[in-house]
């Protein structure tokens, strides 16, 4: 392995927090997308890694699966925002609040 | 295992009283029946039920004690859970009145014309929920909780879709109190499994197995409240009976006579099939607190209901002012009270079922339930009338009827072993005249409202219900001993279990 | 013959019953008059047929098992003995009268077949009573016997009041019964058994509380189907239902059932002194006491009822003073004469236009039929006890009893029961005179009775007039049948100086003649009755209904009202409305946490997952 497991975990956390900032920070839809995104990318790196450092393949096989579902979730996603602009004029998350108790 | 187990491969006698209804009510359900096909696909699936439990009667009614039918299989093994079916004596009179009042209810159901599929169904759900609450016995806890739970359902449906007015409010609470009972019970019940569990390392749900769990006195006092809570509430015992007379009241017809027939006898089953055998120390301990409860009842519902205005709340009361005596002769332990308890139990289901049915043709035929609104009725509808006061009189008490030999039983045997007891019930027999006296002079004596129209005497119909259970009513009051057979037996073997 | 034949004497007036209520309505009302007439005749002369039964022990019959468990077994089962065979023969004879003179009575009412099998189904019931072997079969006659008299006091129910009086009647009778299912309750436990003729035996060997304790619960239950202090309120009021009814239940039979139940169980009574004297105590004072009220009722019905209470006082006073024969040979004399009363009242109502009032009676005598005047003088003459009358025969029995007992309380007693028989005489005249004497002071409508109605009045007349020979002293040359009939169960047997028997009888018919003068100077001309402040307590029965209602009715309301709304929905429902209520509030507060902005729960799971983190870092370092 030419990258030292440590580091291919401290890659995958500080993308891992970039995105969870983005996602907290980030009013609009689009950009909480993206955030979340960039956290499914940063558990597929640390997954990578770890089937790289234990030779095993199963790593890699969750992040075939990862890659599928996370396609398949941003194309929903983005229709549903597309959906929503065009309803509500906006994508600003805070309005966005039917689920008030 | 009895011998009978070990005779020839029996047919499963208990399974298809339990599968029968439930094949039924599930044909009622599929393919978009009309409501006249379904209503004589549930008569005929009661009456077939009813053929069975008869059957079983005449062969099995002799009066010998252990079990007198058993099934069982492995069902999930790795929790101990097994499906295990038996009869004994006091199940096969309760597995009797069940088939007998649902035959009845079904009966008086005909002129629904709301959903009948629905309703038939459901009917008969409740059926197959009660034969299994009254045949799960030996085997398994779960199948009898689920059992319990599964007759919870039918009924709530029952009275919040069919019933009158305050239908919404009377299942609400018919469904919270019910379900908060249960709860306890459930509670009590894992609790006793990880007990045994813990102390043999074999799991089990079987009754005789838990039974030989090791208890000290508190843990027995806790486990026997909480399964005493949920069949007090279903009884219902004093402090515990305000969803009683809602549900009662409100239910439609059929319900009325399946919830006091049959659903409040579940509570007593309970009480003498599980939790008198389970917790026998607890038990013995608070007999005295029973026969308390089951005093106050008595006559708190015998007051109540004489400042009822509804019809069918003071039939709810006297319902509770009827089981209060069955539980002072279950209280009062020895053999005699036993057997008067089981019995009115048995006519008690019989008389007010009838009663409930009664008042239902009537309110059917006057529109209205107040007994102020109510008189004269003897002149309009004599036939009716005269069944009406049949059923009033048997529910009294006069000797030659039904409940007389219940409860002259229940009072012969707890006069002996506590006389004070006995003394202290007796005015409810004053109490219970007052009641349906002022009951019967409301209705049927007295000038007829002058707003009344002409009304029309029994159609066919309403003959069929009530001449099978009026025959009942008198043949229990003068010769109980086919009725009194089949229990000399598990009850001499359930009051042995006392320390 | 088989002895099992002996049920065909109370079930032939079940099945006719049974019959008629079925099927009645269909039959022609020919068929189901005589149905009812016939199944109580053939009773009668099914008595006569097996009268040599009751000879010495008399005969046992079982027909089947009622109840069976464990060690309680209770068999239908009949004993047809000395005691039981004269009252069988009271019974189903005067009910035949009866019954046909309620044919003619009837005759215009639409309900027959529920009149009759009523009727009928009371026939069965009472001699359940008096034919039970056990206890249980007599409680099954005695709440038979408590029904039919519901359903016929109430039988006009048109008219609440009528059926209210029914009701009444139902529930201060079934609280007597309470008391002898006590009672019952507690022989079983005692014996065993509830054979009564085991019990007898066995009473023995009780305690003397325990006798005295089982004596008066026998009492309290006698006292609530025979109308005796304290439980007496009822049989005034049920004066409602028809004649015939007021003649057979209320008059001949039902009433004296208590009686009958104290004879039956002497051999256990007699045992408890303090117990017979409650007995004797209660039948002297419901003597007096309903004497006084019938001074001053006027309703012709209301008269008779409270005689009759006062009659049924004296048999409770023979009992208590020992004497079974004497209390029997006053009730059957009683029974008779009575019965003939009521049923002549029942003429006097229908002549009079359906008036009760005797106010507004008056001149019978001319205008009436002659025949009706003289059955009514017949049985007014035994009620009043006037010398040689069945009456004056079985009242002398009775106060020689209480007398020759000779403590001072049998004396006070006594005296009390002279006093009543005083009474008697006046209200009896008084109620002639009222009714035949002078001119009409209402509207009559004299017409010829039918045939029915007349006949079965004469040999109920007579047999009162002739009473005496059942029971006739030595002192006149009787031979005291019934006493040696009865034999061991005739009780006390009287001994007393022929001067002091012709004393009492001399101070008897003395007192007979007072109050003849008394009753002959007040009423025979009509001068308007007191309306004073003593008239009307005695009207009201000394107020014991206004009592009753307040000691016992009233809070018998107020209890019920507190524990339907004060306690089942003030207490329990409020209270579990409120936990309803306090568990909306609960959420109704969690709510606030949803804001349904994705912002709130994000910074939510970043928070749990920070506070997760930390926990396990804690861990770690640790």
């Amino acid at each position: 392995m030419i990258v030292p497991f440590a580091h291919v975990l401290i890659f995958a956390a500080i993308l891992f927090v970039m995105g969870l900032g983005c996602v907290l920070a980030r009013r609009n839809l689009i950009m909480i997308l993206i955030g979340v995104e960039i956290m499914l990318n940063a558990a597929a790196v640390a997954l990578v890694g770890g089937s790289a450092y234990w030779r095993q393949v199963d790593g890699q096989v969750f992040v075939v699966f990862l890659m599928a579902m996370t396609s398949a979730e941003v194309a929903i996603s983005l229709a549903m925002v597309v959906y929503l602009r065009r309803r509500r004029g906006t994508l600003e998350a805070d309005r966005f609040d039917g689920l008030r108790g | 295992m009895t011998t009978m187990a070990t005779a020839l491969p029996q047919f499963p006698w208990l399974t298809l009283l339990i599968g029968l209804p439930l094949a039924g009510a599930l044909l009622c359900l599929l393919q978009r029946r009309s409501a006249g096909e379904c209503r004589w696909l549930a008569l005929a699936t009661t009456l077939a039920t009813l053929a069975v439990s008869l059957w079983l009667f005449v062969t099995h009614g002799d009066g010998q004690s252990g079990w007198l039918l058993r099934e069982d299989a492995a069902w999930i093994p790795r929790f101990g859970i097994r499906y295990t079916l038996a009869l004994d004596g006091i199940s096969l009179l309760m597995v009797l009145l069940t088939a007998g009042l649902h035959t009845v209810a079904v009966l008086i159901a005909w002129p629904e014309q709301r959903r009948v599929p629905l309703f038939m169904a459901l009917l008969l759900m409740l059926e197959s929920g009660l034969m299994g609450v009254f045949l799960a016995v030996d085997g398994v806890l779960v199948l009898f909780y689920l059992c319990w739970e599964a007759r919870l359902l039918p009924m709530v449906f029952l009275i919040g879709i069919w019933g009158e007015e305050g239908r919404r409010r009377a299942a609400v609470r018919f469904f919270l109190y019910t379900l908060a009972g249960s709860l306890a019970m459930l509670i009590a019940m894992i609790a006793l499994y990880l007990l045994y569990a813990a102390q043999t390392g074999a799991p089990s749900f079987a009754l005789a197995d838990l039974a030989r769990t090791r208890l000290t006195l508190t843990q027995e006092y806790l486990l026997f409240g909480g399964f005493m809570l949920a069949f007090a509430i279903k009884a219902p015992l004093v402090p515990f009976h305000t969803w009683q007379p809602d549900a009662l009241s409100e239910s439609p017809a059929a319900g009325s006579v399946d919830l006091t027939g049959l659903l409040l006898k579940t509570g007593l089953y309970g009480m003498i099939r599980f939790a008198f055998p389970l917790f026998p120390h607890a038990t013995r301990n608070s007999l005295p607190f029973l026969a308390a409860l089951a005093l106050l009842g008595l006559f708190h519902a015998a007051w109540n209901a004489y400042r009822q205005d509804d019809i069918k709340r003071i039939l709810a009361y006297s319902s509770i002012s009827h089981l209060g005596l069955v539980v002072l002769g279950l209280a009062a332990w020895n053999a005699t009270a036993w057997q008067g308890s089981i019995l009115l139990m048995v006519t008690h289901g019989v008389v007010t079922g009838a009663l409930f049915a009664v008042v239902a043709m009537l309110r059917s035929r006057t529109g209205t339930r107040e007994l102020a609104e109510l008189g004269g009725l003897w002149g309009a509808v004599p036939t009716l009338s005269a069944f009406f006061l049949l059923f009033a009189l048997a529910s009294l008490g006069l000797p030659g009827l039904a409940n007389f030999a219940g409860e002259i039983l229940v009072l012969l045997g707890t006069f002996r072993s506590q006389p004070l007891w006995a003394l202290l019930a007796l005015p409810g027999l004053v109490f219970a005249a007052a009641y349906l006296l002022r009951l019967v002079q409301g209705m049927l004596w007295g000038p007829a409202p002058a707003a009344r129209g002409m009304m029309a005497d029994l159609t066919v119909r309403e003959w069929l219900v009530l001449i099978p259970l009026a025959v009942l009513t008198v043949w229990l009051g003068l010769y109980p001993a086919p009725f009194l057979a089949p229990l000399a037996g598990p009850v001499q073997a359930a009051l042995g279990g006392l320390p | 013959m088989n002895q099992t034949l002996l049920f065909l004497i109370p079930l032939l007036p079940l099945c006719c019953a049974v019959l008629n209520m079925l099927f009645g309505m269909r039959l022609p009302r020919l068929f189901a008059e005589t149905l009812a007439v016939s199944g109580v005749a053939a009773s009668f002369l099914l008595t006569l047929l097996f009268w040599g039964y009751a000879d010495g022990d008399g005969t046992r019959a079982v027909l089947g098992t009622w109840l069976a468990v464990g060690d309680v077994t209770v068999p239908f089962a009949l004993h047809f003995d000395a005691l039981a065979a004269p009252m069988t023969l009271m019974v189903t004879g005067v009910a035949t009268l009866i019954h046909l003179y309620a044919v003619g009575y009837m005759h215009e009412e639409e309900d027959y077949a529920r009149f009759f099998g009523l009727l009928n189904l009371f026939v069965f019931a009472m001699l359940a009573i008096v034919l039970a072997d056990n206890l249980l079969v007599l409680f099954l006659g005695w709440e038979g016997v408590g029904l039919c008299s519901y359903g016929l006091i109430g039988f006009w129910y048109q008219k609440t009041e009528n059926a209210r009086a029914g009701t009444k009647a139902f529930l201060v009778t079934r609280v007597g019964d309470v008391f002898l299912a006590a009672a019952l309750l507690w022989l079983f436990a005692l014996t065993g058994t509830l054979s009564i003729a085991d019990i007898n035996a066995q009473a023995a060997s009780f305690t003397p509380a325990v006798l005295t304790a089982l004596t008066v619960l026998l009492l309290l239950g006698a006292c609530g189907k025979s109308a005796q202090l304290p439980l007496m309120t009822w049989l005034a009021d049920a004066m409602a239902g028809p004649p015939p009814v007021s003649a057979l239940i209320h008059a001949a039979t039902m009433v004296t059932a208590g009686v009958y139940l104290l004879c039956r169980l002497f051999p256990l009574v007699s045992l408890s002194p303090a117990g017979m004297a409650a007995i004797a105590t209660v039948g002297a004072l419901t003597a007096l006491y309903a004497a006084t009220c019938a001074l001053a009722q006027r309703e012709i019905k209301r008269v008779l009822a409270y005689s009759t209470m006062s009659q049924v006082g004296y048999m409770f006073l023979a009992v208590g003073a020992g004497t079974v024969s004497g209390a029997m040979a006053h009730l059957l004399t009683h029974a008779f004469f009575k019965a003939a009363l009521f049923m002549a009242a029942g003429c006097v109502i229908h002549l009079a236009g359906n008036e009760n009032d005797i106010l507004r009676m008056g001149g019978l005598f001319r205008r009436g039929p002659r025949e009706l005047f003289w059955v009514f003088l017949a049985g007014a003459l035994c009620l009043a006890g006037v010398p040689l009358t069945g009456g004056f025969f079985s009242k002398d029995g009775i106060l020689l009893a209480a007398y020759t007992q000779g403590t001072p309380l049998f004396l006070a007693l006594w005296g009390i029961g002279l006093l009543a028989a005083l009474l008697t005489a006046v209200y009896t005249f008084r109620l002639v005179y009222l009714i035949f004497a002078g001119e009409p002071r209402g509207h009559m409508h004299p017409h010829e009775l039918p045939l029915l109605m007349r006949w079965p009045l004469w040999p109920l007349a007579l047999l009162g007039l002739g009473g005496g020979l059942l029971n006739l002293p030595t002192l006149v040359g009787g031979g005291e049948w019934l006493s040696h009939r009865l034999g061991p169960l005739a009780g006390r047997v009287l001994t007393a100086a022929h001067g002091t028997e012709w004393a009492l009888a001399g101070l008897a018919t003395g007192l007979v003649v007072l109050g003849w003068g008394f009753a002959r100077w007040r009423y025979a001309r009509f001068r308007g009755e007191w309306d004073n402040r003593a008239s009307r307590f005695l009207l009201h029965g000394w107020g014991a209904d206004a009592l009753v209602d307040r000691l016992v009715v009233r809070p018998f309301a107020a209890i019920a009202g507190l524990c339907a709304i004060g306690c089942d929905r003030a207490l329990v429902d409020a209270s579990l409305d409120g936990l309803a209520k306090q568990t909306t509030a609960c959420g109704e507060r969690l709510r606030g946490l949803t804001t349904g902005r994705i912002s709130t729960y994000l910074a939510g799971f970043v928070w749990g997952f920070l506070i997760i983190l930390g926990w396990f870092l804690l861990a770690l370092v640790r």
